[in-house]
Protein backbone atom coordinates (compact mmCIF):
# COMPACT_ATOMS: atom_id res chain seq x y z
CA UNK A 1 0.00 0.00 0.00
CA UNK A 2 2.95 2.27 0.53
CA UNK A 3 4.30 1.80 -2.82
CA UNK A 4 1.02 2.27 -4.32
CA UNK A 5 1.27 5.66 -2.58
CA UNK A 6 4.68 6.54 -2.98
CA UNK A 7 4.03 5.84 -6.70
CA UNK A 8 1.53 9.11 -6.71
CA UNK A 9 4.27 12.45 -6.71
CA UNK A 10 0.89 14.59 -6.05
CA UNK A 11 -0.11 12.80 -3.27
CA UNK A 12 3.08 12.75 -1.62
CA UNK A 13 3.67 16.25 -2.68
CA UNK A 14 0.07 16.69 -0.93
CA UNK A 15 1.29 14.91 2.28
CA UNK A 16 4.89 16.62 2.79
CA UNK A 17 2.90 20.07 2.29
CA UNK A 18 0.29 19.42 5.11
CA UNK A 19 2.74 18.22 7.11
CA UNK A 20 4.90 20.95 6.77
CA UNK A 21 1.50 23.07 7.72
CA UNK A 22 0.99 20.99 10.78
CA UNK A 23 4.37 21.22 12.13
CA UNK A 24 4.62 25.10 11.50
CA UNK A 25 1.48 25.33 13.35
CA UNK A 26 2.81 23.18 16.35
CA UNK A 27 6.22 24.32 16.53
CA UNK A 28 5.23 28.45 15.89
CA UNK A 29 7.13 29.55 18.50
CA UNK A 30 10.42 27.99 17.32
CA UNK A 31 9.53 28.44 13.66
CA UNK A 32 8.32 31.97 13.73
CA UNK A 33 11.74 34.71 13.63
CA UNK A 34 9.00 37.40 15.85
CA UNK A 35 5.95 36.91 18.16
CA UNK A 36 2.54 37.15 16.61
CA UNK A 37 2.16 40.56 18.03
CA UNK A 38 5.51 41.94 17.97
CA UNK A 39 5.11 45.48 16.85
CA UNK A 40 8.35 47.40 15.50
CA UNK A 41 7.10 50.77 14.78
CA UNK A 42 10.41 52.03 12.82
CA UNK A 43 9.02 49.46 9.66
CA UNK A 44 5.61 50.14 8.99
CA UNK A 45 4.61 48.64 6.00
CA UNK A 46 7.90 47.88 5.02
CA UNK A 47 8.64 45.47 1.87
CA UNK A 48 10.25 41.76 1.97
CA UNK A 49 14.01 42.02 3.43
CA UNK A 50 16.12 40.22 5.20
CA UNK A 51 14.50 40.89 8.43
CA UNK A 52 11.02 40.24 7.38
CA UNK A 53 10.69 37.76 4.97
CA UNK A 54 7.74 38.85 4.05
CA UNK A 55 7.62 42.07 4.80
CA UNK A 56 5.28 43.97 7.73
CA UNK A 57 1.91 45.09 8.04
CA UNK A 58 0.21 48.60 9.09
CA UNK A 59 1.64 47.99 12.88
CA UNK A 60 4.97 46.66 11.86
CA UNK A 61 4.25 43.15 12.52
CA UNK A 62 6.11 40.75 10.55
CA UNK A 63 4.07 39.00 8.33
CA UNK A 64 5.86 35.94 8.28
CA UNK A 65 5.68 35.49 11.80
CA UNK A 66 1.81 35.76 11.89
CA UNK A 67 1.21 33.43 8.99
CA UNK A 68 2.96 30.86 11.18
CA UNK A 69 1.32 31.83 13.83
CA UNK A 70 -2.17 31.77 12.16
CA UNK A 71 -1.82 28.17 10.76
CA UNK A 72 -2.40 27.43 14.41
CA UNK A 73 -5.86 28.54 14.20
CA UNK A 74 -6.40 27.11 10.47
CA UNK A 75 -5.19 23.86 11.30
CA UNK A 76 -6.96 23.45 14.45
CA UNK A 77 -10.42 24.83 12.89
CA UNK A 78 -9.68 22.27 9.90
CA UNK A 79 -8.90 19.18 12.14
CA UNK A 80 -11.05 19.62 14.90
CA UNK A 81 -14.03 20.50 12.74
CA UNK A 82 -13.38 17.51 11.14
CA UNK A 83 -13.45 15.84 14.02
CA UNK A 84 -16.65 16.70 15.62
CA UNK A 85 -18.33 16.32 12.37
CA UNK A 86 -17.13 12.63 12.27
CA UNK A 87 -18.17 12.21 16.09
CA UNK A 88 -21.47 13.43 15.01
CA UNK A 89 -22.10 12.35 11.73
CA UNK A 90 -20.93 8.31 12.06
CA UNK A 91 -23.31 7.01 14.88
CA UNK A 92 -25.97 8.95 13.23
CA UNK A 93 -25.71 7.97 9.85
CA UNK A 94 -24.34 4.66 10.58
CA UNK A 95 -27.76 3.88 12.82
CA UNK A 96 -29.77 5.22 9.90
CA UNK A 97 -28.13 2.63 7.29
CA UNK A 98 -27.75 -0.03 9.36
CA UNK A 99 -31.60 -0.23 11.36
CA UNK A 100 -33.44 1.87 8.14
CA UNK A 101 -37.06 1.87 8.70
CA UNK A 102 -38.86 5.49 9.99
CA UNK A 103 -35.35 6.31 12.37
CA UNK A 104 -33.69 6.67 8.48
CA UNK A 105 -36.48 7.39 6.93
CA UNK A 106 -36.64 11.53 9.26
CA UNK A 107 -32.33 11.28 9.01
CA UNK A 108 -32.36 11.03 5.46
CA UNK A 109 -34.88 13.94 4.76
CA UNK A 110 -33.31 16.21 7.45
CA UNK A 111 -30.09 15.66 6.06
CA UNK A 112 -31.29 16.40 2.65
CA UNK A 113 -32.88 19.77 3.91
CA UNK A 114 -29.54 20.82 5.87
CA UNK A 115 -27.75 19.79 2.67
CA UNK A 116 -29.73 22.28 0.72
CA UNK A 117 -27.81 24.90 2.47
CA UNK A 118 -24.32 25.30 1.10
CA UNK A 119 -21.86 24.13 3.63
CA UNK A 120 -20.77 27.93 4.09
CA UNK A 121 -24.13 29.72 4.33
CA UNK A 122 -24.47 27.26 7.29
CA UNK A 123 -21.36 27.46 9.42
CA UNK A 124 -21.71 31.77 8.66
CA UNK A 125 -25.26 30.93 10.51
CA UNK A 126 -24.32 28.83 12.94
CA UNK A 127 -21.17 30.80 13.91
CA UNK A 128 -23.22 33.66 14.31
CA UNK A 129 -25.76 32.46 16.33
CA UNK A 130 -22.87 30.88 18.76
CA UNK A 131 -21.03 33.88 19.06
CA UNK A 132 -17.10 34.78 17.60
CA UNK A 133 -14.40 33.04 18.44
CA UNK A 134 -12.39 30.01 17.76
CA UNK A 135 -13.95 27.59 19.70
CA UNK A 136 -17.13 28.38 17.93
CA UNK A 137 -16.10 28.82 14.72
CA UNK A 138 -14.73 25.23 14.63
CA UNK A 139 -18.09 24.28 16.09
CA UNK A 140 -19.98 25.79 13.54
CA UNK A 141 -17.95 24.11 10.75
CA UNK A 142 -17.77 21.05 12.44
CA UNK A 143 -21.85 20.95 12.70
CA UNK A 144 -21.80 22.66 8.94
CA UNK A 145 -19.51 19.59 7.71
CA UNK A 146 -21.98 17.24 9.33
CA UNK A 147 -24.55 16.18 6.70
CA UNK A 148 -22.57 15.37 3.94
CA UNK A 149 -20.44 13.01 6.28
CA UNK A 150 -24.17 11.06 7.68
CA UNK A 151 -25.29 10.51 4.07
CA UNK A 152 -21.86 9.37 3.09
CA UNK A 153 -22.08 6.75 6.79
CA UNK A 154 -25.76 6.15 6.20
CA UNK A 155 -24.54 4.82 2.20
CA UNK A 156 -21.50 2.90 3.49
CA UNK A 157 -23.94 1.29 6.28
CA UNK A 158 -26.49 0.71 4.05
CA UNK A 159 -24.11 -1.08 1.68
CA UNK A 160 -22.23 -3.36 4.24
CA UNK A 161 -25.26 -4.20 5.61
CA UNK A 162 -25.92 -6.63 2.39
CA UNK A 163 -22.29 -8.04 2.74
CA UNK A 164 -21.97 -12.25 2.90
CA UNK A 165 -20.10 -11.30 6.23
CA UNK A 166 -22.75 -9.39 7.73
CA UNK A 167 -25.30 -11.92 6.89
CA UNK A 168 -22.65 -15.07 8.20
CA UNK A 169 -22.65 -13.21 11.58
CA UNK A 170 -25.90 -12.69 11.97
CA UNK A 171 -26.06 -16.35 11.44
CA UNK A 172 -23.42 -17.08 14.01
CA UNK A 173 -24.92 -15.67 16.98
CA UNK A 174 -23.47 -12.15 16.72
CA UNK A 175 -25.24 -9.32 18.46
CA UNK A 176 -26.14 -5.99 16.71
CA UNK A 177 -23.71 -4.10 18.28
CA UNK A 178 -20.99 -6.74 17.12
CA UNK A 179 -22.13 -6.55 14.09
CA UNK A 180 -21.72 -2.67 14.16
CA UNK A 181 -18.56 -2.41 15.70
CA UNK A 182 -16.29 -5.24 14.09
CA UNK A 183 -18.34 -5.57 10.70
CA UNK A 184 -19.52 -2.35 9.31
CA UNK A 185 -17.17 0.22 10.74
CA UNK A 186 -13.77 -1.36 10.20
CA UNK A 187 -14.97 -1.61 7.06
CA UNK A 188 -16.00 1.89 5.70
CA UNK A 189 -12.94 3.51 7.69
CA UNK A 190 -11.16 3.93 4.73
CA UNK A 191 -13.94 5.45 2.85
CA UNK A 192 -14.21 8.01 5.97
CA UNK A 193 -10.59 8.66 6.18
CA UNK A 194 -10.57 10.07 2.53
CA UNK A 195 -14.03 12.07 3.70
CA UNK A 196 -11.79 13.29 6.50
CA UNK A 197 -9.00 14.72 4.53
CA UNK A 198 -11.57 16.33 2.02
CA UNK A 199 -13.36 17.88 4.72
CA UNK A 200 -9.71 19.11 6.20
CA UNK A 201 -9.11 21.53 3.67
CA UNK A 202 -12.78 22.88 3.68
CA UNK A 203 -13.04 23.70 7.03
CA UNK A 204 -9.83 25.11 6.54
CA UNK A 205 -10.96 28.10 4.54
CA UNK A 206 -14.32 28.04 6.12
CA UNK A 207 -12.26 29.10 8.95
CA UNK A 208 -10.79 32.42 7.32
CA UNK A 209 -14.02 32.81 6.06
CA UNK A 210 -15.54 33.27 9.34
CA UNK A 211 -12.72 35.08 10.70
CA UNK A 212 -12.58 37.41 7.71
CA UNK A 213 -16.29 37.88 8.65
CA UNK A 214 -15.71 38.70 12.24
CA UNK A 215 -17.09 35.87 13.16
CA UNK A 216 -14.09 33.77 13.97
CA UNK A 217 -10.68 34.56 15.39
CA UNK A 218 -10.73 38.13 17.09
CA UNK A 219 -7.98 40.49 16.24
CA UNK A 220 -5.11 40.74 17.41
CA UNK A 221 -4.88 36.59 17.41
CA UNK A 222 -3.39 36.01 14.09
CA UNK A 223 -5.62 33.61 11.42
CA UNK A 224 -5.12 33.84 7.89
CA UNK A 225 -8.80 35.45 7.37
CA UNK A 226 -8.40 37.93 10.12
CA UNK A 227 -5.18 39.09 8.02
CA UNK A 228 -7.03 39.32 4.83
CA UNK A 229 -9.85 41.33 6.46
CA UNK A 230 -6.82 43.76 8.02
CA UNK A 231 -5.12 43.85 4.34
CA UNK A 232 -8.53 45.20 2.56
CA UNK A 233 -7.86 49.19 3.79
CA UNK A 234 -3.98 48.85 2.46
CA UNK A 235 -5.04 47.07 -0.88
CA UNK A 236 -3.51 49.86 -2.97
CA UNK A 237 -0.62 50.41 -1.16
CA UNK A 238 0.00 47.07 0.06
CA UNK A 239 -1.26 44.34 -1.89
CA UNK A 240 1.43 41.75 -0.80
CA UNK A 241 -0.70 41.71 2.62
CA UNK A 242 -3.47 40.38 0.59
CA UNK A 243 -1.31 37.75 -1.45
CA UNK A 244 0.32 36.22 1.29
CA UNK A 245 -2.45 34.71 3.22
CA UNK A 246 -4.35 34.21 0.61
CA UNK A 247 -1.30 31.81 -0.83
CA UNK A 248 -1.08 30.51 2.70
CA UNK A 249 -4.77 29.43 2.35
CA UNK A 250 -4.38 27.88 -1.23
CA UNK A 251 -1.62 25.88 -0.52
CA UNK A 252 -2.32 24.50 2.98
CA UNK A 253 -6.24 23.61 1.66
CA UNK A 254 -4.60 22.18 -1.70
CA UNK A 255 -2.00 20.15 0.28
CA UNK A 256 -4.72 18.40 1.99
CA UNK A 257 -7.07 17.76 -1.14
CA UNK A 258 -4.38 16.36 -3.11
CA UNK A 259 -3.66 14.05 -0.30
CA UNK A 260 -7.00 13.26 0.50
CA UNK A 261 -7.44 12.44 -3.77
CA UNK A 262 -4.19 9.53 -3.00
CA UNK A 263 -5.39 8.42 0.00
CA UNK A 264 -9.08 7.63 -2.08
CA UNK A 265 -7.17 6.36 -5.09
CA UNK A 266 -5.13 3.42 -3.05
CA UNK A 267 -8.00 2.98 -0.25
CA UNK A 268 -11.15 2.78 -2.10
CA UNK A 269 -11.50 -0.03 -3.72
CA UNK A 270 -14.05 1.22 -6.03
CA UNK A 271 -11.64 2.98 -7.94
CA UNK A 272 -9.11 1.16 -10.47
CA UNK A 273 -6.22 0.21 -9.31
CA UNK B 1 -33.47 -39.54 19.38
CA UNK B 2 -33.76 -36.79 16.97
CA UNK B 3 -32.29 -33.33 17.29
CA UNK B 4 -34.41 -31.43 15.65
CA UNK B 5 -37.75 -32.02 14.41
CA UNK B 6 -39.41 -29.25 12.24
CA UNK B 7 -43.64 -29.64 11.62
CA UNK B 8 -45.31 -27.81 9.02
CA UNK B 9 -42.78 -25.10 8.17
CA UNK B 10 -44.00 -22.58 5.85
CA UNK B 11 -42.87 -19.68 4.89
CA UNK B 12 -44.62 -17.12 2.58
CA UNK B 13 -43.77 -13.84 1.21
CA UNK B 14 -46.23 -10.51 1.33
CA UNK B 15 -45.25 -8.91 -2.15
CA UNK B 16 -46.79 -6.03 -4.19
CA UNK B 17 -48.01 -9.09 -6.93
CA UNK B 18 -49.35 -11.30 -3.97
CA UNK B 19 -48.28 -13.43 -1.68
CA UNK B 20 -45.31 -15.72 -2.57
CA UNK B 21 -45.83 -19.54 -0.61
CA UNK B 22 -41.84 -20.16 -0.60
CA UNK B 23 -42.38 -23.23 1.46
CA UNK B 24 -45.70 -25.24 2.29
CA UNK B 25 -46.07 -27.38 5.27
CA UNK B 26 -42.67 -28.92 5.36
CA UNK B 27 -42.14 -31.16 7.97
CA UNK B 28 -38.93 -33.50 8.69
CA UNK B 29 -36.19 -34.34 11.27
CA UNK B 30 -33.15 -34.52 11.82
CA UNK B 31 -30.93 -37.19 14.01
CA UNK B 32 -27.77 -36.87 15.69
CA UNK B 33 -24.74 -37.61 14.10
CA UNK B 34 -27.19 -37.88 10.68
CA UNK B 35 -25.90 -35.95 7.38
CA UNK B 36 -29.41 -35.29 5.93
CA UNK B 37 -29.12 -34.02 2.15
CA UNK B 38 -31.71 -31.43 0.86
CA UNK B 39 -32.10 -31.47 -2.52
CA UNK B 40 -33.96 -29.58 -5.28
CA UNK B 41 -33.62 -26.77 -8.41
CA UNK B 42 -32.88 -22.97 -7.30
CA UNK B 43 -35.98 -21.52 -5.70
CA UNK B 44 -37.55 -24.45 -4.35
CA UNK B 45 -37.51 -23.33 -1.24
CA UNK B 46 -34.39 -25.25 0.20
CA UNK B 47 -32.31 -22.51 1.40
CA UNK B 48 -35.39 -20.43 2.97
CA UNK B 49 -36.13 -23.19 4.81
CA UNK B 50 -33.09 -23.53 6.82
CA UNK B 51 -32.95 -19.89 7.29
CA UNK B 52 -36.40 -19.55 8.47
CA UNK B 53 -35.49 -22.02 11.51
CA UNK B 54 -32.60 -19.54 12.47
CA UNK B 55 -34.94 -16.53 11.49
CA UNK B 56 -32.58 -15.38 9.56
CA UNK B 57 -35.28 -14.37 6.85
CA UNK B 58 -36.38 -10.68 6.18
CA UNK B 59 -39.34 -9.03 8.27
CA UNK B 60 -41.45 -9.68 4.99
CA UNK B 61 -41.31 -13.40 5.36
CA UNK B 62 -44.39 -14.68 7.51
CA UNK B 63 -43.29 -17.80 9.02
CA UNK B 64 -45.08 -20.65 10.30
CA UNK B 65 -45.00 -23.87 12.22
CA UNK B 66 -42.69 -25.69 14.61
CA UNK B 67 -39.30 -26.23 14.94
CA UNK B 68 -38.08 -28.13 17.85
CA UNK B 69 -34.40 -28.24 19.25
CA UNK B 70 -33.25 -29.18 22.76
CA UNK B 71 -36.77 -28.68 24.33
CA UNK B 72 -37.73 -25.33 22.85
CA UNK B 73 -39.72 -23.72 19.49
CA UNK B 74 -36.65 -21.88 17.23
CA UNK B 75 -39.66 -20.35 15.83
CA UNK B 76 -41.28 -18.22 19.32
CA UNK B 77 -38.16 -17.65 21.88
CA UNK B 78 -37.36 -14.55 22.44
CA UNK B 79 -34.08 -13.79 19.94
CA UNK B 80 -31.93 -13.01 22.75
CA UNK B 81 -32.14 -16.62 23.23
CA UNK B 82 -31.98 -17.24 19.81
CA UNK B 83 -28.90 -15.82 19.43
CA UNK B 84 -27.34 -18.04 21.96
CA UNK B 85 -28.70 -20.87 19.61
CA UNK B 86 -26.93 -19.27 16.49
CA UNK B 87 -23.37 -20.54 15.81
CA UNK B 88 -23.18 -22.03 19.27
CA UNK B 89 -25.62 -24.89 18.65
CA UNK B 90 -26.54 -24.73 15.07
CA UNK B 91 -24.13 -23.51 12.93
CA UNK B 92 -24.53 -22.36 9.38
CA UNK B 93 -22.52 -21.96 6.60
CA UNK B 94 -23.38 -20.27 3.28
CA UNK B 95 -22.60 -20.90 -0.13
CA UNK B 96 -20.24 -17.62 -0.86
CA UNK B 97 -17.17 -18.51 0.33
CA UNK B 98 -15.23 -15.56 -1.19
CA UNK B 99 -16.93 -12.86 0.10
CA UNK B 100 -18.09 -14.34 3.93
CA UNK B 101 -15.12 -13.58 5.75
CA UNK B 102 -14.85 -9.75 6.80
CA UNK B 103 -11.90 -8.33 4.41
CA UNK B 104 -10.57 -6.36 7.15
CA UNK B 105 -9.19 -9.00 9.82
CA UNK B 106 -7.02 -11.85 9.12
CA UNK B 107 -8.44 -14.76 9.50
CA UNK B 108 -7.22 -16.16 13.05
CA UNK B 109 -8.69 -13.01 14.74
CA UNK B 110 -11.95 -13.69 13.33
CA UNK B 111 -12.34 -17.22 14.25
CA UNK B 112 -10.22 -16.16 17.58
CA UNK B 113 -13.20 -13.77 18.11
CA UNK B 114 -16.20 -16.08 18.36
CA UNK B 115 -14.12 -18.17 20.29
CA UNK B 116 -13.23 -15.80 23.37
CA UNK B 117 -16.83 -14.41 22.86
CA UNK B 118 -19.01 -17.78 22.95
CA UNK B 119 -16.59 -19.86 25.09
CA UNK B 120 -15.15 -17.31 26.91
CA UNK B 121 -12.18 -18.46 26.24
CA UNK B 122 -8.36 -16.00 26.90
CA UNK B 123 -6.68 -14.54 23.94
CA UNK B 124 -3.68 -17.34 23.98
CA UNK B 125 -6.11 -20.27 24.90
CA UNK B 126 -8.29 -18.85 21.64
CA UNK B 127 -5.22 -18.40 19.24
CA UNK B 128 -3.97 -21.96 20.32
CA UNK B 129 -7.73 -23.39 19.53
CA UNK B 130 -7.60 -21.69 16.50
CA UNK B 131 -4.81 -23.30 14.88
CA UNK B 132 -5.79 -26.34 15.79
CA UNK B 133 -9.49 -26.12 14.46
CA UNK B 134 -7.37 -24.72 10.43
CA UNK B 135 -5.53 -27.80 11.50
CA UNK B 136 -8.73 -29.96 11.66
CA UNK B 137 -10.41 -28.61 8.77
CA UNK B 138 -7.22 -29.18 6.94
CA UNK B 139 -5.27 -26.14 6.04
CA UNK B 140 -1.33 -26.47 5.76
CA UNK B 141 0.56 -24.53 7.67
CA UNK B 142 -2.30 -23.22 9.81
CA UNK B 143 -0.13 -21.12 12.26
CA UNK B 144 0.74 -19.16 9.14
CA UNK B 145 -2.62 -18.95 7.44
CA UNK B 146 -3.95 -17.82 10.97
CA UNK B 147 -2.11 -14.71 10.35
CA UNK B 148 -3.18 -13.87 7.36
CA UNK B 149 -5.95 -11.69 5.18
CA UNK B 150 -8.77 -13.29 3.47
CA UNK B 151 -7.69 -11.82 0.14
CA UNK B 152 -4.46 -13.87 0.29
CA UNK B 153 -6.47 -17.18 0.43
CA UNK B 154 -7.90 -19.20 -2.38
CA UNK B 155 -11.42 -19.73 -2.60
CA UNK B 156 -11.37 -23.36 -1.05
CA UNK B 157 -9.05 -21.88 1.48
CA UNK B 158 -12.29 -19.57 2.53
CA UNK B 159 -14.75 -22.30 2.42
CA UNK B 160 -12.36 -24.12 4.99
CA UNK B 161 -11.78 -20.97 6.85
CA UNK B 162 -15.79 -20.54 7.28
CA UNK B 163 -16.34 -24.41 7.92
CA UNK B 164 -13.80 -23.82 10.89
CA UNK B 165 -15.25 -20.57 12.28
CA UNK B 166 -19.06 -22.45 12.40
CA UNK B 167 -17.33 -25.47 14.24
CA UNK B 168 -15.88 -23.44 16.87
CA UNK B 169 -17.99 -23.80 19.50
CA UNK B 170 -18.74 -27.72 18.54
CA UNK B 171 -22.31 -26.78 17.27
CA UNK B 172 -24.33 -29.88 17.66
CA UNK B 173 -25.86 -28.80 13.76
CA UNK B 174 -24.16 -27.82 11.16
CA UNK B 175 -26.01 -26.66 8.15
CA UNK B 176 -24.30 -26.25 5.29
CA UNK B 177 -25.50 -23.84 2.10
CA UNK B 178 -24.26 -25.10 -1.07
CA UNK B 179 -21.46 -25.21 0.40
CA UNK B 180 -19.17 -26.14 -2.71
CA UNK B 181 -20.69 -24.49 -5.43
CA UNK B 182 -18.18 -21.75 -5.92
CA UNK B 183 -15.80 -24.12 -5.88
CA UNK B 184 -13.28 -26.48 -8.58
CA UNK B 185 -14.50 -30.01 -8.15
CA UNK B 186 -11.71 -30.84 -6.72
CA UNK B 187 -11.48 -28.50 -4.07
CA UNK B 188 -15.43 -29.71 -3.72
CA UNK B 189 -14.44 -33.45 -3.04
CA UNK B 190 -12.14 -31.90 -0.34
CA UNK B 191 -14.79 -30.05 1.70
CA UNK B 192 -16.94 -32.96 0.90
CA UNK B 193 -14.22 -34.92 2.29
CA UNK B 194 -14.00 -33.03 5.35
CA UNK B 195 -17.59 -32.95 6.15
CA UNK B 196 -17.62 -36.84 6.42
CA UNK B 197 -14.70 -36.95 8.70
CA UNK B 198 -16.22 -33.92 10.68
CA UNK B 199 -18.96 -36.33 11.78
CA UNK B 200 -16.66 -38.89 12.44
CA UNK B 201 -14.59 -37.25 14.53
CA UNK B 202 -16.91 -34.78 16.19
CA UNK B 203 -20.37 -36.37 15.65
CA UNK B 204 -21.97 -33.33 14.08
CA UNK B 205 -25.29 -33.55 12.32
CA UNK B 206 -25.36 -31.87 8.90
CA UNK B 207 -27.41 -30.51 6.97
CA UNK B 208 -26.61 -30.33 3.12
CA UNK B 209 -28.17 -28.53 0.74
CA UNK B 210 -27.15 -28.40 -2.80
CA UNK B 211 -28.51 -28.74 -6.18
CA UNK B 212 -25.95 -31.94 -6.74
CA UNK B 213 -27.24 -34.95 -7.11
CA UNK B 214 -23.73 -36.15 -6.59
CA UNK B 215 -22.51 -34.49 -3.62
CA UNK B 216 -26.05 -36.14 -1.99
CA UNK B 217 -25.16 -40.16 -2.70
CA UNK B 218 -21.47 -38.72 -1.73
CA UNK B 219 -22.52 -38.09 1.85
CA UNK B 220 -25.61 -37.76 3.02
CA UNK B 221 -27.26 -40.56 5.11
CA UNK B 222 -30.81 -39.74 4.29
CA UNK B 223 -31.99 -37.26 1.16
CA UNK B 224 -35.04 -34.68 1.12
CA UNK B 225 -35.99 -33.58 -2.56
CA UNK B 226 -37.68 -30.57 -2.61
CA UNK B 227 -39.81 -29.03 -5.44
CA UNK B 228 -41.65 -25.81 -5.13
CA UNK B 229 -41.59 -25.57 -1.73
CA UNK B 230 -42.74 -28.62 -0.88
CA UNK B 231 -40.81 -32.16 0.09
CA UNK B 232 -41.55 -34.33 -2.99
CA UNK B 233 -39.53 -37.31 -1.82
CA UNK B 234 -37.69 -38.62 1.54
CA UNK B 235 -35.83 -41.55 1.06
CA UNK B 236 -32.68 -43.10 3.33
CA UNK B 237 -29.57 -42.05 0.54
CA UNK B 238 -29.64 -46.26 -1.39
CA UNK B 239 -33.06 -46.34 -1.76
CA UNK B 240 -33.17 -42.74 -3.21
CA UNK B 241 -30.47 -43.93 -5.19
CA UNK B 242 -31.93 -47.66 -6.43
CA UNK B 243 -35.78 -46.98 -6.50
CA UNK B 244 -36.62 -43.69 -6.85
CA UNK B 245 -40.14 -42.97 -6.50
CA UNK B 246 -41.07 -39.60 -7.76
CA UNK B 247 -41.03 -38.79 -11.30
CA UNK B 248 -39.14 -35.91 -11.03
CA UNK B 249 -36.37 -37.18 -8.86
CA UNK B 250 -36.38 -39.83 -11.55
CA UNK B 251 -36.13 -36.47 -14.12
CA UNK B 252 -33.05 -35.12 -12.03
CA UNK B 253 -31.08 -38.54 -11.58
CA UNK B 254 -31.94 -39.09 -15.74
CA UNK B 255 -29.98 -35.63 -15.59
CA UNK B 256 -26.97 -36.55 -13.92
CA UNK B 257 -24.13 -37.69 -15.60
CA UNK B 258 -22.10 -40.81 -15.26
CA UNK B 259 -19.85 -42.50 -16.70
CA UNK B 260 -20.49 -45.95 -18.74
CA UNK B 261 -18.12 -48.54 -19.65
CA UNK B 262 -20.03 -50.67 -22.01
CA UNK B 263 -22.87 -49.89 -23.95
CA UNK B 264 -23.28 -46.51 -26.04
CA UNK B 265 -22.78 -43.38 -23.94
CA UNK B 266 -26.62 -42.53 -22.67
CA UNK B 267 -28.18 -39.13 -23.54
CA UNK B 268 -28.29 -36.76 -20.66
CA UNK B 269 -32.40 -36.60 -20.33
CA UNK B 270 -33.49 -32.63 -18.79
CA UNK B 271 -37.00 -32.15 -17.44
CA UNK B 272 -38.88 -30.40 -19.55
CA UNK B 273 -40.97 -27.08 -19.01
CA UNK B 274 -39.96 -24.91 -15.87
CA UNK B 275 -40.11 -24.42 -12.12
CA UNK B 276 -43.51 -23.07 -11.29
CA UNK B 277 -44.22 -19.70 -10.04
CA UNK B 278 -44.33 -19.79 -6.20
CA UNK B 279 -47.10 -17.14 -5.86
CA UNK B 280 -50.24 -19.27 -8.07
CA UNK B 281 -49.71 -22.31 -5.65
CA UNK B 282 -52.49 -24.36 -7.73
CA UNK B 283 -54.70 -26.70 -5.98
CA UNK B 284 -52.95 -29.71 -7.78
CA UNK B 285 -49.29 -31.07 -7.99
CA UNK B 286 -46.97 -28.97 -8.93
CA UNK B 287 -44.90 -30.59 -11.08
CA UNK B 288 -48.10 -32.02 -12.92
CA UNK B 289 -47.64 -29.33 -16.14
CA UNK B 290 -43.72 -31.44 -16.37
CA UNK B 291 -44.94 -34.62 -15.70
CA UNK B 292 -44.97 -37.55 -17.92
CA UNK B 293 -47.31 -39.16 -15.46
CA UNK B 294 -49.57 -36.88 -14.83
CA UNK B 295 -53.19 -36.99 -15.03
CA UNK B 296 -56.23 -35.78 -13.92
CA UNK B 297 -55.88 -36.51 -10.40
CA UNK B 298 -52.93 -34.95 -10.70
CA UNK B 299 -54.14 -31.78 -11.97
CA UNK B 300 -57.26 -31.21 -9.48
CA UNK B 301 -55.60 -32.59 -6.40
CA UNK B 302 -52.84 -31.91 -4.16
CA UNK B 303 -50.82 -35.30 -3.09
CA UNK B 304 -49.63 -36.00 -0.21
CA UNK B 305 -46.55 -37.53 1.31
CA UNK B 306 -46.85 -41.19 1.67
CA UNK B 307 -44.88 -43.95 3.11
CA UNK B 308 -44.29 -46.13 0.05
CA UNK B 309 -41.91 -47.85 1.97
CA UNK B 310 -40.60 -47.93 5.32
CA UNK B 311 -38.26 -44.71 5.78
CA UNK B 312 -39.37 -43.68 2.21
CA UNK B 313 -42.35 -40.82 1.52
CA UNK B 314 -43.15 -39.53 -1.32
CA UNK B 315 -45.71 -36.84 -2.37
CA UNK B 316 -47.05 -38.45 -6.15
CA UNK B 317 -50.11 -40.42 -6.99
CA UNK B 318 -48.05 -42.66 -9.37
CA UNK B 319 -44.76 -43.36 -7.65
CA UNK B 320 -42.12 -45.83 -8.78
CA UNK B 321 -38.66 -45.93 -10.84
CA UNK B 322 -38.80 -44.92 -14.25
CA UNK B 323 -39.06 -47.84 -16.31
CA UNK B 324 -37.75 -45.66 -19.35
CA UNK B 325 -34.11 -45.30 -17.16
CA UNK B 326 -33.94 -48.60 -15.13
CA UNK B 327 -35.26 -50.74 -17.37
Amino acid sequence: MRRRFLRRPLAVVGLVVALVFVLAAIFAPIVAPYSAGATDFNSILAHPSRHHLLGTDELGRDVFSRIVWGSRASIEAGVLATLLALCVAVPIGVVAGYYRGWVDTVIARLTDVLLAFPFLILAVGLAAILGPSLTNATIALGIGAAPGLIRIARGEALALREEDYVRAAVANGASDARILARHVLPNMLSTLIVQATVAIPAAIIGEAVLSFLGLGVQPPTPSWGVMLSDAQSYLSQAPRLAVYPGIAIFICSLSFNLLGDGLRDILDPRTTR
Amino acid sequence: MSLLTVDGLSVRFDTDDGPVHAVDRLSFSLAEREVLGVVGESGCGKSVSFMALLRLLPETAVVSGRAEFDGVDLLTIPSSRLRRVRGRQIAFVFQEPMTSLNPAFKVGRQIGEVLTRHLGLSRGEAERRTVELLDLVRIPAPDRRAREYPHQLSGGMRQRVMIAMALACAPKILIADEPTTALDVTIQAGILDLMRDIRERLGTAIVLITHNLGVVADVADRVIVMYAGRKAEEAPVGDLFAEPQHPYTNGLLGAVPRPSVEGPRARLREIPGRVPSLAELPGACAFAPRCPRADERSRSQVPELREVRPNHLVACFHPGPDLAQTG
